[in-house]
């Protein structure tokens, strides 16, 4: 099973270097380093801070929609050009397959995670860095899992890349979203008012709370800690282990 | 050279003649619609209620501090819109502070509003305007003497040799004294009382506060650095000019 999972997890990282993935991480981190020289020239004071502040930010949601773009249209090209089919008629677990081609992305993940790093680096203090990178990988293994969970749930690319970048929103606003239903500006007491609330809290206990992963003040002020990445190792760990589930859950039940 | 991928595309005879024509009808029909539309105006824009911090938290996808840093670019280009420029005087001050205000609530630990109220809106050649932006300074300084206390200098040497109001000088330079007691804030800022009551020229006053905040060591960044060697710069040339005129 293990070398079966090593194949599939080896062919979809070449198929990422012929899709000129790092070539596409490296323009982006270009870009990133032009347009950070320029805000940084516009500050009067707290140079370094908004650079790193505006970078960060930026580095983060280019590797999230990098990521999912490459493992959505990965998969729907494998499911259009009948690939998964001629492997699933091979002597293979589709848990093998799953597992392979998740490790594969993960693999892809780290490159994406790595480069992106590398321009921080630029600015950033290289302790903090290192959390910060560790906390962004550990996102990405959730942007990956959750990708692969909607494209083989919807099968679709425009729906697929929809429930990921809605999924993803959720959940990074989700603790912003039930404090602000906790206090409202104007108290509101009616039945619709009731339901979204306890609609708010059902989301909150469901979806991974990222707003605690790859936070931007640990560069910008310094404060990261490997103490931090303790909660955010936590929710991947266990938040992975839901999403293959549902995905294997899925998958078995497909017929191709 | 060699153009691969061009050659790979069949001739352009191999287009029908109609879908030739009508492209060539279509980018002129672009041509013709745009000629046809109202001209461009530049309008100036007045600056709006800021939102909720909390909004600008969510529209951000939770980086309050990535948001406080854009607000902050944003409200120092506000001047500048596009085909049009305001000046810092046509700005409603008091909304002014409500943005400085959301700003620092996303951003606790910067001090970039802190510096622009102090040293760009703070500046303008409108004492009401001035005197906003000084109580806005103080205002905050009470809520965090240690943090804000190097702006409320400021608001010192602004109240006196800008606003000439020698009674709000002194009630800023008091408050610096009673309640900036923290062992980083040095002696020159708690002692800016005496400087106050001894009447110093505007230029000189203005020279001593930055060339003490330059040797205080406590400015780190570069552009703050050359922002305030280029104030001295610029007081020391003024200063010249002074001196020159009244030789003659």
């Amino acid at each position: 099973m293990i070398p079966q999972i090593l194949t599939i997890a080896r062919f979809t990282l070449i198929e990422s270097l012929r899709n000129r993935l790092l070539l596409l991480c490296f323009l982006l981190a270009a870009i990133s380093f032009v347009m950070i020289e320029f805000i940084g020239e516009l500050t009067i004071t707290e140079h370094r801070v908004t650079q790193i502040a505006i970078l960060a930010a930026f580095l983060r949601i280019s590797a999230v929609v990098l990521v999912t773009l490459f493992v959505v249209s990965s998969m729907v090209r494998e499911l259009h050009d009948k690939t998964l089919e001629m492997v699933l008629a091979m002597p293979i677990h589709r848990g093998s397959y799953y597992l392979g081609k998740l490790a594969g992305f993960l693999g892809i993940a780290l490159v994406v995670c790595l480069v992106f790093s590398g321009v921080l680096l630029l600015y950033a203090e290289a302790g903090a860095l290192l959390v910060w990178s560790v906390s962004l990988f550990l996102e990405l293994i959730l942007v990956v899992a959750l990708s692969l969970v909607m494209l083989l749930s919807f099968s679709q690319v425009p729906a697929a890349l929809t429930a990921v970048f809605v999924f993803y929103g959720a959940a990074r606003l989700i603790s912003s979203l039930f404090l602000m239903s906790k206090a409202p500006i104007m108290a509101y007491t009616g039945p619709g008012q009731a339901f979204m609330d306890r609609f708010i809290a059902l989301l909150a206990w469901l979806l991974p709370d990222l707003q605690r992963f790859t936070r931007t003040e640990w560069l910008s002020y310094n404060t990261a800690s490997w103490d931090a990445l303790l909660p955010v190792a936590g929710q991947t760990v266990v938040y992975l282990s839901l999403l293959s589930f549902i995905a294997l859950f899925d998958f078995y039940r497909k017929n191709f | 050279m060699k153009f691969s991928y061009l050659q790979r595309e069949r001739p352009i005879t191999d287009v029908p003649r109609n879908i030739r024509y009508l492209l060539v009808i279509a980018l002129l029909l672009q041509l013709f619609w745009h000629s046809q539309q109202p001209p461009v105006t530049a309008r100036a824009e007045d600056l709006p209620v800021p939102l909720s911090a909390r909004a600008y938290v969510l529209a951000s996808l939770g980086e309050p501090v990535t948001a406080a840093k854009l607000l902050n670019l944003w409200l120092q280009a506000f001047d500048n819109q596009p085909g049009t420029s305001l000046s810092f005087n046509q700005l409603d001050y008091h909304r002014l502070t409500l943005w400085l205000d959301t700003i620092l609530e996303l951003d606790p630990r910067g001090s970039y509003p802190m510096l622009v109220a102090a040293r760009v809106y703070g500046s303008v050649k409108n004492p009401e305007k001035q005197r906003v932006m000084m109580e806005y300074i103080y205002t905050r300084f009470k809520q965090n003497p240690g943090r804000y206390w190097r702006w409320l200098a400021h608001a010192v040497i602004t109240a006196k040799h800008e606003i000439r109001d020698n009674a709000l000088a002194l009630k800023y330079a008091d408050a610096l004294a009673e309640n900036a007691t923290g062992k980083q804030v040095p002696y020159w800022a708690r002692d800016m009382k005496i400087i106050v009551l001894e009447d110093m020229g505007q230029i000189e006053a203005a020279k001593v506060l930055v060339g003490a905040l330059l040797a205080s060591g406590e400015i780190q960044d570069p552009y703050e650095l050359k922002f305030l060697t280029d104030k001295i710069a610029a007081l020391e040339e003024k200063s010249s000019k002074k001196r020159q005129t009244v030789e003659k």
